[in-house]
């Protein structure tokens, strides 16, 4: 079952187009200061100003370049996304394969608190320590980050479950190896199909949630969010400016997280090939 | 009730039927019969239309052929006129509804509005094919392999429809069940039409009035059960029937040379038969009637290879050999049983030869044999009793095993040296330079039978007439060698005559025996039947001589 | 498809417990004085001393940490879960008042997006590799990439403020003193969008799982059988294969009723619409922490109860599937 992700990915149409929406958005990110002449914060000019060269999407209630905001908002989608899939990701595959690995009550009582913290709405917890704690954005990235590893927990804990009886681990095992060195050599290099599936979708998922806590108002005050451009156009949604204030912040959102969701579908024969084949999108 | 013509089933590059013509009258049930591969499962699905890929040909329900029929239409003769017991695989039933329901069901669907009614005869139905009341709301996987089946047979018959193919309907099931779902299949018979496809002879024979061979999309031969089963007149379908493994069979498991594979030009057999001829590799061979059989093959079916008729030899006022008629036919082993002094060797030299016969005649491949010309001896060899005797001590192993070639003139001399080295790595016997140049006398018993042996097979003869040929071995060489010589049999698809006064021995390796007694042949037939049920007086002494006729697995 | 093992009461009882005690640490963690870190200080500016003390009593402010736990569970036991300075009322009252709304969307959304996802996907699944299912496939995904909040907004602008059909904000139009066949096509008008919003936020999962399991569905053996017994294409794409390819949707919307529960909240907040989301987001922006924790921990039994409601009802459905202990 070795279906190779990149072929997969970039055989797939949607596959490519992902991978290419993605990279647009990464450019527009890295090259934020090249690309907008005005610090998004600050006030530049005054309200209001529909799209000119000088202000390519206008300004918005308070004067704030529209443009600047949107490319370096995409810094922060990115900067959140990548961030907490990396470390969701992480505790996922450690508490999965070492859960697979141990056995035992270990893995009863793990794998309870996994289940309970699948059931739980995530948003709950959210705005439960978000309304306390007011956060900034690295807050913001590790209560994301505690609260997403968990499916990936699972789906690892049953591949390393599987993978632990075959061959190659058991040989290692009669050399004497001990749990940390099998995850380590052995059942994590089999696992990267699966961890980089897993790492995609959570990708997906805290660039939505960062989005979705901003636009309720928790979000860092220091740090440019698309959630915050929409919840603030939506207040002024009866004047016409929503064209380039509303509608650029929501489809740059839904951009980034359609091309990851694309991406992400089209590696998914990686985990179950029977899926493989497809003439998608 | 059911014709087929010239079926055709194509998947892709693959001919997967390949010209297929059956029929079946109202009442009767034809078993087909092949080994997997061959598209049993593919012409059962066929009759149904339920085949995917290119189909070309008829067939015929009642008169109506149903290749032709649109879609919708189609839908209403499956499981009206026609329905199917499938082989109870995993997830055959849907795991979701409940077995009545699903039996229930094909009722409701062609016609039977009234759904209580429905559940009622779907009961009833279940009930008759012993399936407890108490499991009719259960889902398929709460049921034993045993009663799925059952379930299956009930929901083929839920309307009651005048032909049913079944597709291997007890090759999962365990002994037990098996023999009931047989019993429950011939009760429910009634005036039905059925046709069986399996590749389960034992339950074809216990189903069937008529029996049809298909190999590799090819049908070869069919006819009535009882015998197309007992006297098979198709190479490969005796093949076959060897292969079988049941409880009757006593010669040893021989599979036949090669595999099956399709794509093959003329008779699809051809690659592994032992006898075949030119026009077989290059055209195919169509069905024809041959003694109430159809038969596809060239040659008519098995052709006898030696005939024997009245063969008479004395010597002085002993008849040793009394009146003797024997056929051998292709690719069989006949043995000749009797006790010294029968005439069996006697027999032997006359057939070959070596003995003029005062009366009677002999016929190679219906061919009256006048004098025994090289022509005759490259075909018919002899291996005999004492090898120390019939080799000569002046001669090397490689000059004896040469020898044959030698005085048939075949090839140069290197070609000839080749030949008989290869022949002697086919026995066995070690192929080196000291090995060849020792003489026969050095040799031990078992050593020198394979030499003779090697011999006899250097002119690649196609029957071999052994007489007693382990008499003067060890009965752990015994052993040894009556395992190389099947062996040489299968691959070179040889005939023997096995001479012997051992029965025990005679049913490990042979088709058919003949019991030989005062120089006569006193009982003659399929060598399973006579050791187990002897009816001449001798045979029966025989029998109940033999030392491990009866004890436990044979060693060999 | 077996993606989750049966999960057993404890389970859900544990996650209860976690939030309970989140809810219940969190203030408690926050320096200084506890009534004020529990209800906020623009909330003690507007409260009266009477109200301050009662309140310090009715939860033991001033005692020990576990006695305050008790009073804390005690209370809930009672339905007591604090009092709201901006609404000024109990906040099980103010709860109450918006808790109806929120049902409304929730359930109809839920059942219109399992239902249409389960046939989309059992139609696209049938037909697969065809235009119609590519079609339908390519605009699924892409519809699963927005998140539900825009999807909101667009159909906001579009309908609401370009062509002005539908109504802007709120679930019923107010003071209209409407009534009959009058109130309700008022109520659905308003509820027309936020429903539509929501709906298509999920069609996309239930419809992807339903075709992928369809297709592998319809492979199996019993697909021949019933194709055998002659039954229509009707009754063999919902009856036989539909029945089976749905399994998968159904253990799965309990997972989703969390992610369906996030989807309103944020919907609300764009409609308007007066339920729990938007009670919510005011009481962000107002700081009024006892109707947050209120309304969350409301939420969080509910859909802990919902889930375990889906595991029940679906060992009715699977028939090979018994509920394990």
């Amino acid at each position: 079952m070795h279906v190779d992700l990149k072929k997969e990915v970039t055989r797939s149409s949607a596959g490519r187009f992902g991978i290419a929406a993605f990279a647009l958005i990464v450019l527009l990110a890295v090259f934020a200061p090249l690309l907008s002449g005005y610090d998004p914060i600050g006030q530049s000019a005054h309200s209001f100003l529909a799209p000119s060269w000088s202000h390519l999407l206008g300004t918005n209630h308070v004067g704030q370049d529209i443009w600047s905001q949107l490319v370096y908002g995409a810094r922060t989608s990115l900067l959140v996304g990548i961030s907490v899939a990396l470390l969701s990701t992480l505790l996922g595959a450690i508490v999965g394969t070492s859960a697979a690995l141990i056995g035992g009550t270990y893995d009863s009582i793990v794998m309870r608190i996994v289940d309970a913290l699948i059931v739980i709405p995530i948003i709950i917890v959210l705005i439960l320590v978000a309304a306390y704690l007011r956060p900034n954005m690295w807050t913001i990235i590790i209560l994301l980050s505690l609260l997403g590893w968990q499916g990936g927990a699972r789906i690892v804990r049953a591949q390393a479950l599987s993978l632990k009886e075959e061959m190659h681990v058991a040989a290692a095992r009669s050399f004497g190896a001990g749990t940390l060195y099998l995850m380590y050599r052995h059942i994590v290099p089999d696992l990267s199909p699966i961890l980089l599936v897993d790492f995609i979708y959570s990708m997906r998922r805290a660039v939505f949630m960062e989005a979705g806590l901003a636009f309720i108002g928790i979000s860092d005050p220091n740090v440019v969010s698309w959630g915050v451009m929409m919840r603030e156009a939506l207040e002024y949604s009866y004047l016409n400016v929503w064209a380039w204030w509303l509608l650029p912040a929501g489809i740059a959102l839904s951009l980034l997280i359609i091309s990851v969701t694309f991406i992400g579908h089209s590696a998914e024969p990686v985990m179950d090939p029977r899926l493989g084949g497809e003439a998608s999108a | 009730m059911l014709s087929v013509r010239g079926l055709q089933v194509t998947y892709g590059s693959n001919r997967v039927l390949n010209g297929i013509d059956l029929d079946v009258a109202p009442g009767e049930c034809l078993a087909i019969i092949g080994e997997s591969g061959a598209g049993k499962t593919t012409l059962g699905l066929s009759v149904m239309g339920l085949v995917e890929g290119t189909v070309r040909g008829e067939i015929l329900i009642d008169g109506v052929n149903v290749l032709a029929l649109p879609e919708h239409s189609m839908q209403q003769v499956r499981w009206s006129k026609v329905s199917m017991v499938f082989q109870n695989a995993n997830n055959v039933l849907n795991p979701v509804h409940t077995v009545l329901d699903q039996v229930m069901e094909p009722m409701v669907e062609h016609g039977m509005k009234n759904k209580s009614d429905a559940r009622e005869a779907a009961g009833t139905l279940l009930t008759r094919t012993g399936l407890p009341n108490d499991r009719f709301d259960s889902y398929p996987h709460q049921l034993s392999g045993g009663e799925q089946q059952r379930v299956l047979i009930a929901m083929a018959l839920a309307n009651d429809p005048g032909l049913i193919i079944l597709d291997e309907p007890v090759s999962s099931l365990d002994a037990t069940s098996r023999a009931e779902v047989v019993n429950l299949l011939r009760s429910i018979a009634g005036d039905r039409t059925f046709v069986l496809v399996t590749h389960d002879i034992a339950t074809a024979g216990r189903l069937a009035q008529r029996v049809a061979v298909l190999y590799a999309g090819t049908i070869l031969e069919t006819g009535s059960t009882s015998e197309v089963l007992s006297r098979p007149r198709h190479p490969y379908t005796r093949a076959l029937l060897r292969s079988y493994p049941n409880m009757t069979t006593v010669k040893d498991l021989q599979g036949v040379k090669g595999r099956m594979s399709r794509g093959t030009t003329g008779c699809p057999f051809h690659p592994r038969c032992t006898q075949a001829i030119d026009v077989c590799s290059r055209e195919r061979p169509p069905l024809v009637a041959a003694n109430g059989r159809m038969v596809a093959c060239h040659r008519g079916g098995i052709i006898t290879l030696l005939a024997a008729t009245g063969l008479r030899k004395s010597f002085g006022r002993k008849r040793a050999v009394d009146g003797v008629n024997l056929s051998i036919d292709s690719g069989e082993t006949l043995a000749l049983v009797g006790e010294s002094g029968s005439g069996k060797t006697t027999l032997a030299r006359t057939l070959m030869g070596l003995l003029p016969a005062d009366e009677g005649e002999v016929y190679l491949e219906g061919r009256k044999v006048a004098g025994r010309d090289k022509d005759f001896y490259r075909q018919v060899q002899m291996v005999f009793q004492n090898p120390g005797e019939s080799l000569s001590h002046r001669l090397s192993v490689l000059e004896l095993v040469r020898e044959p070639l030698d005085i048939q003139g075949v090839g140069t001399k290197d070609e000839r040296e080749r030949k008989a080295i290869r022949v002697l790595g086919e026995v066995e016997l070690p192929t080196d330079e000291d090995f060849l140049h020792t003489y026969a006398h050095h040799l031990s018993g078992g050593e020198l039978q394979r030499v003779a042996i090697a011999r006899a097979l250097v002119l690649d003869p196609r029957l071999l007439i052994a007489d007693e040929p382990t008499a003067f071995l060890d009965p752990s060489l015994q052993a040894k060698l009556m395992k190389l010589m099947l062996n040489l049999q299968e691959q070179r698809g040889l005939s023997m005559l096995f001479i012997t006064h051992d029965i025990a021995v005679a049913r490990k390796v042979s088709d058919r025996m003949a019991v030989m007694f005062d120089g006569k042949i006193v009982e003659e037939g399929q060598s399973s039947m006579l050791t187990t049920a002897p009816e001449h007086p001798h045979t029966q002494a025989l029998v109940k001589g033999a030392s491990d006729l009866h004890s436990g697995p044979d060693s060999i | 498809m077996r993606i989750l093992s049966k999960r057993n009461l404890l389970t859900y009882a544990v996650a209860l417990l976690l939030i309970l005690s989140l809810n219940f640490i969190l203030p408690r963690l926050m320096p200084g004085d506890p009534l004020a870190a529990i209800y906020g200080r623009e909330a003690l500016v507007q409260m009266s001393p009477q109200l301050q003390a009662e309140l310090v009593q009715r939860f033991s402010l001033d005692q020990a940490l576990w006695q305050q736990l008790g009073s804390y569970f005690a209370a809930l036991f009672h339905g007591d879960l604090g009092y709201s300075y901006y609404y000024n009322a109990p906040v099980f009252d103010v709860i109450l008042g918006r808790l109806p709304w929120t049902l409304l969307l929730v359930g109809l959304s839920l059942v219109f997006s399992t239902v249409l996802g389960i046939v989309l996907g059992i139609e696209s699944g049938w037909r697969r590799g065809s235009r119609t299912d590519r079609t339908m496939l390519s605009g699924l995904m892409a519809l699963n990439g927005f998140p539900d909040f825009f999807i909101g907004i667009v159909l906001l602008l579009v309908f609401g403020v370009v062509l002005g059909v539908l109504p802007l904000a709120g679930a019923l139009t107010p003071y209209s003193g409407l009534s009959g066949g009058a109130l309700v096509l008022d109520v659905l008008k308003h509820l027309a969008l936020p429903l539509a919003s929501l709906t298509l936020a999920h069609v996309a999962s239930g419809y992807l799982l339903t075709r992928n399991t369809m297709i592998t569905v319809l492979k199996e053996p019993y697909m021949l059988t019933a194709r055998a017994k002659g039954l229509s294409q009707r009754l063999l794409k919902y009856r036989h294969a539909g029945r089976n390819s749905m399994l998968p949707v159904v253990t799965m919307t309990g997972i989703w009723l969390g992610r369906v529960v996030t989807a309103t909240l944020f919907v609300e907040i764009v409609f308007s619409y007066p339920g729990l989301g938007y009670l919510t987001y005011e009481a962000l922006l107002f700081r009024d922490y006892a109707v947050i924790q209120g309304v969350l921990l409301l939420v969080a039994t509910l859909v802990l109860a919902a889930n375990f409601l889906v595991d029940l009802s679906y060992a009715r459905l699977d028939p090979r599937v018994s509920y394990a202990r």
